[in-house]
């Protein structure tokens, strides 16, 4: 982001910019920064709310009153404490965790995954459907929840996987279905009357080791990890499960 | 927290190592006062229209994100898996403030908000970005933008 900020500027265009790693800000020097000690993916520090969004914005806009620069300035607040949960209420609850008991008819391991998967989101595709019904949008981009749960439980079977129209690789498709996914999850939890996650944390840790979505992703993980195919063991290695949850 | 220090030990470790470009030159362009500016936000969070083409590679291009662009119509499609995106599932002004944008230019504290906006995806090496970042000059030029906000994810 830095560097953008210096190639704009050697064409005239002023610019400020929100930096989440101090430590690459510093290397970089751009000309104007205002760093933030806010978890990355959040440059702006809370969501919903205005009044704390509005003061990271202004005090970046304001590092145009310098005469000169490179300019890199702390911003002073941090997000508020991410307290727990104390209300009893417990992401931990909604998962549907898989049985590894031994069913009347043997199962895979991946049958075992897929079929706690399928309850799963059953139970939470009432939340997003309200969820959704009630913004009017979702954030989900290219794979509806049956689409993204189709297209992963075919993988993880070896069946033959049907691509959509406009994406070019098992591999991309992979990628973008996880995410979707993701999204799903997180739009039924965010319906739910109960919802008051005030740590991110929170849901990332309960995503990938509660739920049984986070086993299947970690499955296709492994699968593609052992494929001949480079994208797919590129997108396994780096692009489906977060380096710190792996 | 986006201190170093806090991370995870895979995190501080990755993003420790990631190469950091270095400038022999410092350029500063001067403009107006704040009140006159003209501001464009541009993102690194691989965001884009919902039927504009999601970001499949690291090969430094952007999307364009018109001024009448909504939390409806805004995706995200960055390839890495490594930072937050509940933030954005709740609020696009998280990583995309727009509407905070504009509530500033109808106080009158910045001039006015640009017809256009733009994403790149961040994972990208810099000098890949670039030759398309000296481009979108030209066009933010055309659009009287003298004030960009660089946001990243």
């Amino acid at each position: 982001m830095g560097a953008l900020a210096h190639y704009l500027e050697v064409e005239k265009i002023p610019t400020t910019h929100i930096s989440l790693i101090r430590e690459h800000t510093k290397i970089i020097q751009p000309p104007r920064a205002l760093w933030v000690p806010f978890m990355l993916g959040r440059p702006l520090g809370v969501p919903d709310d205005s009044a704390f969004q509005r003061r990271v914005l202004l005090a970046a806009l304001k590092l145009f009153d310098f005469d000169k620069g490179p300019v890199l300035v702390d911003f002073p607040e941090d997000t508020p404490d991410n307290a727990p949960n104390t209300d009893g209420s417990s992401l931990t609850d909604l998962a549907c965790p898989v049985d590894f008991s031994t069913p009347a008819r043997e199962k895979t391991e991946a049958e075992k995954v897929l079929t706690a998967f399928a309850h799963e989101m059953a139970q939470f595709r009432s939340w997003y459907d309200l969820g959704l019904e009630r913004r009017g949008y979702s954030t989900v981009v290219s794979f509806s929840p049956d689409a993204a749960m189709g297209l992963l439980s075919d993988f993880v079977l070896g069946n033959p996987v049907q691509l959509p129209e406009n994406i070019a690789s098992t591999a991309m498709a992979l990628r973008f279905a996880a995410q979707d996914l993701k999204a799903v999850y997180f739009e039924a939890v965010m319906a739910r009357p109960d919802f008051s996650m005030t740590d991110p944390a929170e849901f990332t840790d309960w995503f990938w080791h509660k739920t049984a979505a986070g086993s299947v992703l970690r499955l296709v993980k492994e699968m593609c990890l052992s494929s001949n195919d480079q994208q797919l063991r590129m997108t396994g290695g780096r692009l489906l499960v977060p380096l710190d949850q792996a | 927290m986006a201190r170093i220090e806090e991370m995870p030990e895979s995190m501080r470790s990755h993003l420790a190592t990631l190469p950091c470009p270095t400038f022999n030159t410092k350029p500063w362009a001067k403009g107006p006062a704040l009140a006159q500016r003209r501001v464009a936000i541009i993102s690194t969070a691989g965001l884009h229209r919902r039927n504009d083409r999601p970001f499949e590679g690291m090969t430094g291009d952007y999307r364009v994100i018109p001024g009448d662009c909504t939390a409806k119509d805004l995706v995200m499609t960055h390839i890495s898996t490594n930072f937050d995106r509940t933030g954005f599932q709740q609020d696009w002004n998280i990583a995309f403030p727009l509407d905070r944008l504009r509530e500033l230019a109808a106080e009158g504290l910045v001039g006015s908000v640009a017809d256009y906006h733009y994403s790149f995806m961040g994972a990208t090496p810099p000098e890949e970005m670039e030759s398309a970042a000296r481009r979108l000059a030209t066009l933010l030029k055309g659009d009287q933008v003298d004030a960009a906000l660089l946001v990243p994810v």
